[in-house]
């Protein structure tokens, strides 16, 4: 079987829905599935944040600070932290006013290497293309 | 008509509810992922909720920190509040109560 690519789609804002840490914790957790995969078989996951979702890679993020739970910052770093692709709709930061310099860029704070990319609505349609499984939130 | 402070804790939606809504004194109050109306411009352009004639608009610090934006980001006809202001306007300020 190889690699079972799986692309998830955020699409909806932080913190009123559970929704995209559902999506973070999923993806996160995907990797695991593989101890039910046959030898040299893997789980390869890429997150994407579309749409309002885009709000989700908002910077410095106080919700440890106010509320006392984790950040949806966090979890992105996470992400970066376990080599977890990280993408974000270009299209749709500029539509809402965000720069990169208002979002979470990468996790270096956590030791992460990998980075946040910034992509093209047609390089995650070319994606979406690509995957085996689609799965929205 | 009424006082009628409005809890606006969406971002999209609820806005039908609330252009419909009339009072005569409107305080719109975002909490949440309402906290949006007052920080996003989209296209460029403030949130249509910010233009409901007549309303005061606040929104609450801790929900738009935990957002990850500050004061500098907050639209100029929106005053930020605390918990604590929230409780001074229910009680001082209107009547009664809508959460959209």
């Amino acid at each position: 079987m190889g690699a079972v690519n799986l692309l998830f789609v955020v699409q909806r804002p932080p913190y009123k829905s559970e929704n995209p840490r559902l999506a973070l914790t999923h993806a996160i957790a995907s990797q695991t599935a593989e101890i039910y995969m046959d030898d040299g078989d893997s789980v390869v996951p890429i997150i994407v944040f579309v749409g309002d979702g885009v709000l989700n890679v908002v910077k410095d993020q106080q919700a440890m600070k106010v509320y006392g739970v984790t950040s949806t910052e966090s979890h992105i770093k996470s992400c970066l932290l376990i080599d977890l692709p990280v993408w974000v709709c270009k299209e749709d930061m500029t539509r809402l006013g965000l720069k990169e310099e208002n979002m979470i860029t990468d996790a270096e704070d956590m030791g992460a290497e990998l980075k946040t990319k910034f992509v093209s609505f047609a390089d995650i349609q070319k994606e979406m293309e690509s995957v085996k499984h689609l799965l929205f939130f | 008509m009424m006082k009628l402070a409005v809890f606006l804790s969406d971002w999209r939606r609820t806005e039908d509810s609330f252009e419909r809504m009339k009072a005569e004194k409107m305080g719109v109050i975002l909490v949440g992922n309402g906290v949006y109306h007052a920080v996003v411009k989209e296209n460029g352009k403030d949130s249509p909720v910010l233009s409901k004639a007549g309303a005061n608009f606040y929104v609450l610090s801790d929900d738009l920190t935990t957002r990850g934006f500050t004061a500098a980001n907050v639209n100029s006809k929106v005053k930020i509040v605390s918990y604590g202001d929230i409780v001074d306007l229910i009680m001082n300020d209107y009547e009664k109560m809508a959460w959209i």
